[in-house]
């Protein structure tokens, strides 16, 4: 593993692109901030209101800039780690796929559109992590991660059609400049509901945040950019944009802040225990997109103000901690923390970025993330009402940060490689130049903070504008490096970062039993309900398949005849009342006789116990039948029906001949099942019979026919008369239409005959 | 008396009658030629169907509607946009079966071409009577006319029992539908004292129950043909054991067609006050298609088998519309713009599960996926592409069929239908996924078989579905103004 960076591909040429793009953007930074937004819209589906329209304002810019300038770098990074993969341009064509979706999202205007770029980035981020197939393990989690962000998508495009009906509008600023216009709205629960919906799975929210360490079976490029840097905080930017919407109302601070505050120290507590770099790492982002929601949530001009800043702030360190993590696994063939140490002397230069990301990660002054820390305390302290509650929270989330940045940094780079592992370290050395300059890079930006974090640039225009945007109204916003005065605040950090050290340093005593508390609570967590829903729809197809579809035609001949007489025959009989029968005039004996003898016969078709029984019986009902037209004056029918029973009955017993006798295939309550069908069935056939009979009929074209047939055509035959005269054209079609069938009988002797004989032919030779 | 020639309009039957005519000149033909010569059935009928289509476009860029019989009466036949948009989509549904159909045929070891084609084109200009039909009665024609060739096109892989299994079953089960839809069809002449829609139109209120009983009926008879949930049994059992060629054409054509009567009668032969009683029953069908078709697709391992209850599943989108029929102006449109994207992506797909397919019909489990990325990058790429417009992802076709569906369910108030919907076509992903989560997460092996005539196909519905997906606005002009003419049709009595 350790030494396989041979191949000088020249890929990382590519990550200059989106450096590129990101200058340009950050070129427009002060335009933006003054409120001159970019945007252009072209119509696209203009039926459906559907237009490929761009927006960029404080916020999105913000966004793009993470989104281009982290991609940058990690595409340089991405050539040192996967070279010599077979499937290296496969990658990088995903990725930069991807990093074009992400982009999306953060500047679309139109709704569907951004709904396109929001699938888009799931379906990307499934070929990234299921991208080394060969595990299991990575094509279950890509899948568990699609199903998870893929679900959620849709709820939020079900959110965000409602919200652009009510608003009138797809545009998403049109629906902004409108405020919070869906406030005391009889839809506001369900738009916000599959709001939250969408942004809480794609955002790895409780409960939906287990596929997010899952995913860790992503090349580490892929966690560091999708599952860290960008796309994972698609959920946070969509709630931050929408917040002039809802933001303030109630069901906005509550969910967001519980929600969030679950998530942030749900993370922060799974974090510590783990063994693996990155599943640390994953706990975390979870951890810090818990805080980002929590931010939303308390809201306000400081609350926006420290959700903007600690997102800038959480993608620089923990993009950079990420690929430093696919470094040492690189450079060492493992990830495990409990066996790595000592390679702050075998990687010098990742030593540097390790040290600059978890201290900015912890919040020591005066790195950025010091200053992200400060903002949240700020926020948490200004609200009023749950101020005690809320600074709780916060406390508790930073401090579990706290613990897992000083784990990062000390069990693998500052303390000597423990004495009782097989890990041989003694080769190992720094990584090639693509995979440290990004961390690095990152990690000096933290370190510089110093200089700019007050500047007009920083504060006044990147920072102010995305508040702005966020908060919907002017924001005055002046951050400094170090606190101005020593207030609450700044002691609050103290305390964090004292106290997160402490715990860092009595944890190995805490650890066993954490991981079997976990280990007892999991059974009942989201992941096992989300295994039981799984399982449950899969059982549950197949059982029903199993029941509905078992192949056997009698079967689907039933659930026929039931549905029929459910959906047809019960409507009608509820409006017994309603119907008119007529029975009139009354049966004459030999009617009745003769119906007696049809009753007969069928009867005797369900008891036959031989097939030619019941062709028999059934023979005796055709002719039942036919004496009932011949006592109806109906001759004619009556005649075709004798010839073409007899024909059946002839045909019936010489296709008979070659059938096997019949066989009980029924049990007896399926035989008194059938019976009960069976009379419903045909009882409510009857009702019909007799409804219909009831209806007076119309007389009118066999008057017209039998008082003109002898005046107009001469004939005293009516029945002649129409076939030859007032129908004369459709009896010149009905006979060419004889004649092709005739055509269509000859063809198919002839082609019989000519196989038998080819078959004669080859039996014989 | 003299005789009177009556004034016949044979210019607008005439792809019907295209169509149908070529299928008498292949069956004789077929009596006359040589075997060498009986090769060339598939290229008649392709040019049958070609002269029919341009038929059919002459007539629609002439403009006005028109019918059989112009004056007097109530005709038979009416040829409006309503017409040619179906008739158009049967058209292109043969030219793409036939296409497929010739490799396949010899693939599959099938020796009965000419016969083969006369029947596919028999059964088309049934499925092109049930879109102009105006009388009941000539759309129970229409229906037998598209069933019956059917019938003997699943058995034709004979001996090959699954084949001549799913053809038994299809028939007899086919047979009882029939018996339903003749049997409402008597009901309602006997409630409305005509078959012609306009009559029964007016006088359906005056039939009262029989009226109902007979129109319920009727819909049990057609809600066979398109698959409807309870009435769907046959459907993955016939699809599975037929020639696939075959599954492609009928899960297309025999549910588009039936889907073009129940259209059709639903709006004109129904009177506007029946319509909450009517789409309450279609609305509680729809939900059953939705839900059975989607859930237990997930637990197919065949593919042909999940396709069908895709298509069960699929056939539940389109009901939705028409359940939103009375309600709002924009069903009708909606279902032929469904129709259409399902038309091309649902043949498309079948082409590429043809190509897989290996002679004996092995090759269709879901198992055979495994590794076609590696195999073949295209065509693992054309088929997930068809799988993600049947999901209806964004910029696929699919995506504008469900979207204008869900909305008219919504015009019409429709919310929990819709509801429905959306869950439905989220679980569908998961097997829809799962043929991509095959082709390109494991290994696997196996060729491809190409053949010019199936890459056609293949290629023609491909560019179709990115057509629709990426510029929508021409096609659902084309629906909207199909859909107007019928309208107007109806206005107009």
């Amino acid at each position: 593993m350790a030494n396989h960076h041979t191949s000088s591909n020249r890929l990382w040429i590519l990550g200059l692109i989106p450096l590129a793009f990101a200058a340009y953007f950050f070129l427009q930074l002060e335009g933006v901030a003054s409120g001159q937004f970019l945007q252009f819209s072209i119509p696209w589906v203009p039926d459906l209101n559907v237009n490929f329209s761009i927006y960029i304002d404080g916020l999105s810019l913000l966004m793009s800039l993470l989104v281009l300038g982290i991609g940058g770098l990690i595409l340089i990074y991405a050539s040192g780690y996967m070279a010599g993969n077979a499937k290296i341009g496969r990658f990088f064509f995903i990725l930069i796929f991807f990093m074009i979706a992400m982009l999306g999202v953060v500047v679309s205007d139109n709704i569907f559109l951004l709904f396109i770029f929001w699938e888009l980035t799931s379906i990307s981020s499934f070929l990234l992590i299921g991208f080394s197939h060969e595990s299991e393990k990575s094509q279950k989690s890509a899948q568990q991660a699609l199903i998870v962000t893929g679900l959620g998508g849709l709820a939020l495009m079900a959110g965000l059609i409602m919200l652009g009906y009510i608003g009138g509008s797809w545009e998403l600023s049109e629906l902004l400049a409108q405020g919070q216009f869906l406030d005391g709205h009889p839809a506001f629960p369900a738009v916000i509901t599959l709001i939250f919906l969408g942004a809480f799975t794609k955002s790895a929210q409780f409960p939906f945040h287990f596929w997010l360490p899952n995913a860790m079976a992503a090349p580490t490029p892929v966690s560091a950019y999708l599952h860290s840097a960008t796309m994972v905080k698609a959920g946070v930017y969509l709630l931050a944009r929408l917040y002039p919407i809802f933001g303030g109302s109630d069901t906005w601070f509550f969910t967001l802040v519980i929600i969030g505050g679950i998530t942030g120290m749900l993370g922060g507590w799974l974090a510590w225990q783990q063994k693996d770099l990155k599943r640390i790492m994953a706990y975390t982002t979870i951890s810090a997109l818990g805080i980002l929601v929590f931010l939303l949530g308390v809201g306000q001009k400081i609350g926006t103000e420290a959700a903007v800043l600690f997102l800038f702030v959480h993608s620089l360190y923990k993009g950079a901690l990420f690929m430093i993590a696919g470094s040492v696994d690189h450079e060492t063939g493992t990830r495990d923390v409990t066996i790595l140490g000592g390679l702050r002397g075998k990687m010098p230069l990742t030593m540097v970025a390790v040290t600059l990301a978890t201290l900015s990660m912890a919040g020591v002054p005066p790195l950025v993330g010091f200053v992200g820390k400060e903002v949240i305390y700020e926020a948490t302290v200004e609200n009023v009402d749950y101020r005690v509650w809320l600074t709780a929270v916060a406390f508790v989330m930073n401090f579990f940060n706290v613990a897992a940045a000083a784990a990062i940094l000390y069990m693998p780079f500052i303390r000597s490689q423990p004495a009782d592992t097989q890990l041989e370290l003694d080769h190992t050395h720094e990584a090639p130049w693509t995979m440290w300059i990004g961390p690095l890079s990152l990690g000096i930006l933290a370190t510089l903070s110093f200089f700019f974090v007050g500047s007009e640039l920083f504060s006044g225009q990147l920072i102010q504008g995305a508040t702005e945007a966020v908060y919907g109204k002017p924001a005055e916003i002046k951050l400094y490096a170090l606190p101005p005065a020593l207030t609450i605040v700044p002691i609050l950090s103290i305390f964090t970062i004292v106290g997160g050290i402490i715990f860092f340093a009595v944890q190995g005593r805490l650890i066993k039993a954490a991981r079997a508390a976990d280990a007892a609570v999991s059974r009942f967590g989201p992941e096992s309900g989300y295994f039981a829903g799984f399982d449950g729809l899969l059982a549950g197809a197949a059982s029903i398949t199993l029941f509905v579809q078992n192949g056997k035609l009698r079967r689907y001949v039933l659930y026929v005849v039931v549905s029929f007489i459910l959906f047809v025959g019960l409507p009608l009989f509820l409006n017994f009342g309603a119907l008119s029968w007529r029975l009139s005039p009354p049966p004459l004996l030999y009617e009745l006789i003769v119906s007696a003898v049809i009753i007969l016969a069928t009867l005797m078709v369900t008891f036959a116990r031989s097939r030619l029984a019941a062709v028999a019986a059934l023979g005796v009902v055709g002719y039942g039948i036919a004496i009932l037209f011949l006592y109806f004056n109906a001759p004619d029918l009556a005649m075709t029906q004798f010839s073409v029973e007899t024909f059946t009955v002839i045909l019936f017993v010489l296709v008979l001949y070659r059938l096997p006798a019949f066989k009980a295939i029924t049990s007896p309550a399926g035989r008194l099942r059938d019976v009960i069908i069976a009379v419903l069935a045909g009882g409510f056939m009857a009702m019909l019979v007799l409804l219909v009979t009831a209806v007076p009929q119309s007389q009118h074209v066999i008057d017209y026919y039998a008082q003109s047939s002898y005046p107009l055509a001469k004939g005293q035959n009516v029945v002649n008369v129409i076939l030859v005269d007032f129908r004369g054209f459709d009896t010149l079609v009905e006979i060419s239409v004889l004649g092709v069938a005739a055509v269509g009988v000859y063809a198919l002797i002839r082609r019989g005959v000519i196989r038998g004989l080819s078959r004669g032919e080859r039996g014989e030779s | 008396m003299e005789f009177q020639a009556p004034a016949i309009n044979i210019a607008i039957i005439l792809p019907v009658v295209i169509v149908a005519g070529f299928g008498l000149v292949l069956m004789i033909l077929d009596m006359l030629m040589e075997d060498e010569l009986r090769g060339l059935g598939p290229w008649i009928s392709l040019g049958g169907l070609v002269l029919a289509g341009l038929q059919t476009i002459a007539l629609w860029l002439g403009g006005s509607y028109e019918t059989f019989i112009p004056v007097g009466g109530h005709p038979m036949v009416v040829v409006d946009g309503y017409a040619h948009f179906f008739n158009m989509l049967f058209i292109i549904t043969g030219i793409l079966a036939i296409l497929m159909s010739m490799p396949y045929l010899i693939k599959a070891d099938i020796d009965e071409k000419a016969e083969y084609y006369m029947l596919l084109m028999f059964s088309i200009s049934g499925m092109m009577l049930m879109g102009m039909a105006n009388d009941l009665l000539l759309i129970f024609i229409g229906l037998e006319l598209l069933s019956i060739p059917l019938y003997v096109m699943c058995g034709i892989a004979r001996p090959r029992e699954a084949s001549e299994e799913s053809a038994m079953k299809y028939f007899l089960l086919g047979a009882f539908a029939s018996g339903f839809l003749v049997f409402g069809l008597a009901l309602l002449y006997g409630a409305t004292g005509s078959t012609a829609l306009p009559v029964v139109v007016e006088n359906f209120t005056a039939g009262g129950v029989i009226a109902y009983t007979g129109l319920a009926m009727q819909l049990v008879g057609l809600a066979f043909k398109v698959g409807a949930v309870p009435f769907h049994m046959w459907t993955p059992d016939v699809y599975e054991g037929a020639p696939t060629a075959v599954t492609a054409f009928m899960s297309v054509g025999a549910k588009v067609g039936g889907f073009a009567a129940m259209i059709r009668i639903l709006a004109e032969a129904v009177p506007q006050e029946s319509a909450p009683i009517w789409t309450t029953a279609i609305a509680i069908i729809a939900a059953a298609t939705l839900i059975l078709g989607n859930v237990v697709a997930i637990s197919q391992t065949n593919i042909k088998r999940m396709l069908a209850y895709s298509s069960i599943a699929h056939g539940g989108y389109i009901l939705m519309a028409v359940a939103a029929l009375p309600f709002s102006g924009d069903a009708v449109s909606a279902s032929l713009t469904y129709m259409l994207t399902y038309m091309f992506t649902n043949l498309g797909a079948f082409a590429v599960i043809m190509m897989v397919e290996k002679s004996g019909n092995r090759g269709v489990l879901l198992e055979d996926y495994k590794g076609l990325s590696k195999r073949n990058l295209g065509m693992a790429l054309i088929l997930a592409y068809f799988m993600f417009s049947l999901i209806g992802m964004p910029l696929t076709g699919g995506f504008i069929g469900k979207f204008v569906v869900f909305q008219a369910a919504i015009d019409a108030n429709l919310i929990w239908l819709t509801i429905i919907g959306v869950v439905t076509a989220a679980v569908s992903a998961y097997y829809y996924l799962r043929v991509v989560f095959y082709m390109f997460m494991f290994d696997g092996q196996g060729d491809l078989e190409f053949s010019p005539a199936m890459m056609t196909a293949t290629t023609v519905a491909l560019v179709a579905t990115l057509a629709i997906g990426f510029f929508p606005g021409l096609w659902l002009n084309l629906a909207r103004t199909a859909s107007l003419a019928s309208q107007l049709l109806m206005a107009g009595g």
